[in-house]
């Protein structure tokens, strides 16, 4: 099988969480001999390319970060560019990362996920969906490939499946929402790490304010 | 008096401006109009400089922090959009997508799901009018969705006739 995948990533390449799942996601895939071509939104050079593939492949993947509990926008513009197939068996799946830990946080973006493919005149097949991925680019190499290794494992379930089957997708997706024990747990001490850990990365990006500053504090409630 | 933000996505000389405009001042409120159409707000990139680098100031210089003053400086805001694949248009979810300095990167957990920090002390009031084809119930749960995480207030989705609905929730 050849699978097109399509990066609705708003990142260039070299720092995307979404082309480093693209990329483990592959790995398994392939494994069998099928085959897969990539192109990347976040580089428009590469948007025509992604269309004719779009047009002239069935089996076509599209991967990217959660934005306002939804599609990115300029994925939104892509898609809207594109002509609905007529009498076309495309099959459309769909996996959706986000920084969150739990995958409450994108049954929005599933919903209209599900609604999507038909608009593009394509069949759906299956959402998969990964919360927690902020890190993804921060961690060290042995940690990432943890991080990544149930994609490569999903690759191999959608070379033999052609899509995502829902109880697998629901498995992956794990948690749905925090466990009671594991709000307490961050209540009590994973705020505080989480705080530390964000103020370290922030001053050794050359954040000079705080973080919880408030630029705009002048403007609230006080229209020009 | 209520000041409103009516955001508005759609040609300047669309007549569903107008009848929006019309509709939320006759209900005694002062709407500030923000053309965005010819503006090409470019899209979030995702960099988290406003999270990370200068925080709560975007590092795309666009123009867009005119919008952030003016969510905060207002009572309520109204999203005007087109639609595009029963969608908000591409226009008007860059324009949401780049509310994100709005929220600092800390988490808290409200009613069992993580949430950002709000950046201000600010309660905000959101609602979507849009001239087009749409899933109307789908709009209202992305709308309710989106203000869960600025922690505020759904207004609603309103298709551009029943503008009116809009203008009572206000």
């Amino acid at each position: 099988m050849h699978l097109v995948i399509i990066s609705g990533a708003t990142r260039p390449q070299p720092k995307s969480n979404t082309a480093k799942i693209i990329a483990a996601f592959q790995k398994g895939f392939e494994e069998n001999g099928n085959t897969t071509e990539v192109w990347y939104l976040s580089d428009r050079k590469q948007w025509d390319n992604a269309k004719n593939a779009f047009e002239s492949n069935e089996h076509i993947l599209i991967a990217f970060p959660l934005y306002a509990e939804n599609i990115p926008g300029i994925m939104l513009e892509f898609l809207s560019g594109l002509k609905p197939k007529h009498n076309s068996h495309t099959k459309l799946a769909f996996i959706i990362q986000g920084g969150f830990p739990e995958a409450c946080q994108s049954r929005c973006c599933e919903a209209y996920l599900k609604m999507l493919p038909a608009q593009l005149g394509c069949e759906y097949a299956g959402t998969l969906i990964k919360g927690d991925m902020f890190g993804l680019g921060m961690v060290d190499d042995k940690n990432r490939e943890k991080m990544l290794a149930p994609f490569v494992e999903m690759g191999r379930h959608f070379a033999e499946k052609s899509c995502f089957e829902k109880y697998v997708a629901d498995a992956f997706a794990t948690p749905e929402y925090m466990p009671e024990k594991q709000i307490r747990m961050f209540n009590m001490i994973g705020r505080h790490i989480s705080k530390f850990f964000m103020g370290s990365i922030a001053k050794k990006l050359g954040c000079k304010g705080n973080l919880y500053d408030k630029p705009y504090e002048s403007s609230v409630n006080n229209p020009v | 008096m209520k000041k409103i933000l009516l955001v508005n996505t759609l040609p300047e000389n669309d007549l569903s401006v107008s009848n929006v405009v019309q509709a939320l001042e006759s209900e005694d409120n002062k709407v500030q109009v923000f053309y965005a159409y010819e503006k090409n707000f470019r899209p979030c990139v995702g960099c988290n400089v406003c999270w990370l680098i200068t925080p709560g100031v975007c590092s795309q210089r666009d123009g867009y922090d005119e919008l952030l003053k003016a969510y905060l400086a207002n009572d309520a805001v109204i999203f005007l959009s087109g639609t595009t694949l029963n969608f908000v248009d591409c226009k008007m979810k860059n324009i949401i997508d780049r509310m994100l300095p709005l929220v600092t990167m800390g988490i808290h957990i409200v009613d069992g799901q993580c949430r950002h920090i709000p950046r201000y002390d600010k309660k905000f009031r959101f609602g979507l009018v849009y001239s087009g084809v749409a899933d109307n119930e789908y709009l209202n749960y992305w709308m309710e969705r989106v203000t869960l995480n600025f922690g505020g207030e759904s207004l609603g989705a309103y298709p551009v006739s029943d503008v009116k609905g809009v203008s009572a929730c206000i």
